[in-house]
């Protein structure tokens, strides 16, 4: 009985530990307006209009490394609203990360169409992807100077 | 002068296992939840593939506990002794292996969820998207058939040696199982540390097994060439085998520890079984003595002179160094006889210790002659108890026989029942827990 009350204590100790000094994690699936530099620069294409009223053009963010792979994130924005979001490029170390990530993209792209921002919940079970995605369409949507 | 393994650790080291076993456990755990965020937890899915990759992680942790376990590790073993080890294990293993198959459960259901496909569907698509998942498909199904395989009522019907090898694959089923745990686990993509640190305590682990359970084995049973010397009647199914062999002044072994014996026979090779030395080593003799009960055992009586033999050994915390108080009883059941045989041998001059010896009729009682003089030597005395068990107490008969029981150690030894009685008798007669040691036969 004693060793078990000290092996439960242990463990709760080891979770405590772990969890509080891990980096906290912002939740939802807010990126930071200024990506963590680094990276090749963001490719613009078409007017860029950073005023007021609507952006337009497209862009592609730079590429991140979500741990499973690489992505990067093109979207175009027309008179103020982000019309189409794609995935240029997804390189992935593994064929179920590949699966995965081609899954969850179009589920992705469906939420950005909706929320009209990188400001997007994710989809569960791909939770580096979906960062990733953010990161790299908020990128390209900073270049567009949309928002 | 015989070689004797050294002191058993303190039983507080076994305090401070449980407690870095346990701050791991909570690392691993937490390390997972820190992977998560709240609002993927309310999407479809997201609570079932959250609590898919908690389990994961706290499965196949528990698992590498286990799998410490069973390495033989020697402070481990000497702490444990071998009915602490099988009890741990037989505690512990449905935890794993539960985990491991709610892990494979929740994920495919989450992963369904989340991509609105059915689960049969996601199933088939995960197992074969890749060669990491592919294995760890293949792992999981051999974790789950050991799983059902142990259910008392199935393992009942299996051979002792069927289910010996299906263990065997559980080994292979934890290799197969790690390639997708690093590359896909959470906890691990993106974060090196954590990565390098659970393949460090994987690699750690494999290798104290590889020591242990192979390599230590093969040195001492090239060491020592051991190979039967004689097979010898000692009563009706009972025969010990007297073993002969080079260097076993070198062999540390105390008396009630046992070996591992893989006799090298054609059909017998392959199999290891425990059996107590019946007394310490005596170079270049020693000897085993074993009761028939299976096949096996049948067979030990039929080996012939010249026979090779492998060891893996000497286990067990059934000795000597157990002993706290100033008196000391020994008790045995049956063919428990051999491991109070051999540890009356480690007992000092003046000791006194009273043996009980339990058998249903005398001439089932064998080495009686040898432990009669053993103790006479050391001023003791042996009382034979006989008769079925429904006519006998032993409760009745540790009172009667052995004065002071409170200020006395007790090793008991023999089939899993007799113990069981016997510790039944020492709580009802207030005997203190620790003063109680005991190895059960399990046949």
């Amino acid at each position: 009985m004693r060793r078990q009350l000290l092996g439960l204590g242990a463990t709760v100790a080891g979770l405590v530990a772990v969890v509080v000094s891990h980096p906290g994690k912002a939740p939802g699936m807010k990126p930071a307006a200024t990506s963590k530099a680094a990276g090749p620069p963001p490719q613009v294409s078409g007017p860029v209009a950073p005023s007021t009223g609507g952006a337009s053009g497209s862009a592609t963010g730079k590429a991140e490394n979500y741990g499973y792979g690489t992505l990067d994130v093109s979207v175009s924005v027309s008179g103020g609203r982000i019309v189409d979001v794609s995935v240029p490029q997804l390189h992935t170390l593994e064929s179920y990360s590949q699966s995965i990530a081609q899954q969850v993209i179009p589920m992705l792209r469906q939420e950005v169409l909706q929320a009209q921002s990188a400001n997007i919940q994710g989809v569960s079970g791909a939770t580096y992807t979906s960062e990733a995605y953010a990161y790299s369409l908020q990128a390209a949507l900073t270049t567009l100077g949309f928002k | 002068m015989l070689s004797r393994p050294g002191i058993p650790p303190h039983p507080w080291v076994v305090d401070v296992a449980v407690v870095v076993v346990g701050i791991g456990l909570g690392a691993a755990v937490g390390s997972t939840v820190t992977t998560e965020t709240r609002s993927q937890l309310s999407q479809p899915g997201g609570p079932e593939i959250f609590l898919g990759s908690l389990s994961g992680m706290a499965g196949t942790y528990l698992a590498l506990v286990m799998l410490l376990l069973v390495s033989r590790v020697p402070p481990v073993e000497r702490v444990l002794g071998q009915d602490g080890l099988l009890r741990w294990h037989r505690r512990l293993a449905p935890w794993p292996l539960g985990l491991i198959g709610a892990h494979a459960v929740l994920l495919i259901l989450g992963y369904a969820l989340a991509a609105h496909i059915g689960v049969v569907h996601e199933a088939s698509a995960m197992a074969t998207s890749s060669a990491t998942m592919l294995a760890a498909t293949v792992a999981v199904i051999v974790m789950i058939a050991i799983g059902v395989a142990s259910i008392h009522q199935i393992r009942r019907r299996m051979r002792r040696e069927t289910w010996w090898l299906l263990h065997l694959f559980m080994y292979l089923a934890l290799a197969l199982a790690f390639a997708h745990e690093v590359v896909l686990g959470p906890s691990f993509v993106a974060h090196p540390l954590a990565r390098i640190l659970w393949s460090v305590a994987w690699v750690a682990v494999a290798a104290l097994v590889a020591v242990y359970r192979i390599g230590m084995p093969l040195v001492r049973t090239l060491r020592h060439r051991l190979q039967v010397q004689e097979v010898r009647p000692e009563a009706p199914g009972i025969v010990s085998v007297i073993l002969s062999g080079r260097h076993l002044e070198r062999l540390a072994v105390s008396g009630g520890q046992f070996f591992e014996w893989r006799f090298l026979t054609r059909g017998m090779w392959w199999q290891a079984h425990p059996f107590t030395l019946s007394a310490r080593p005596s170079p270049p003799y020693v000897r085993l003595t074993v009761k028939a009960v299976g096949d096996f055992t049948d067979a030990v009586g039929r080996l012939e002179p010249g026979t090779k033999v492998a060891i893996e050994g000497p286990y067990g915390a059934f000795t000597v160094h157990a002993w706290r108080r100033s008196r000391v009883a020994l008790l045995a059941g049956g063919i428990g006889v051999t491991a109070v045989r051999s540890l009356l041998e480690d007992l000092p001059l003046r000791s006194q210790p009273i043996v009980l010896l339990r058998a249903t009729s005398a001439e089932e009682l064998v080495l009686d002659d040898e432990i009669a003089e053993l103790a006479r030597v050391r001023r003791g005395r042996v009382e034979r108890i006989l008769g079925p068990r429904h006519q006998v107490s032993m409760e009745r008969e540790i009172v009667k026989h052995i004065p002071h029981f409170r200020t006395r150690d007790f090793f008991i030894c023999g089939p899993e029942g007799f113990v069981n009685e016997c510790r039944r008798a020492m709580a009802s007669l207030s005997v203190p827990k620790d003063a109680v040691h005991h190895e059960v036969y399990r046949l």
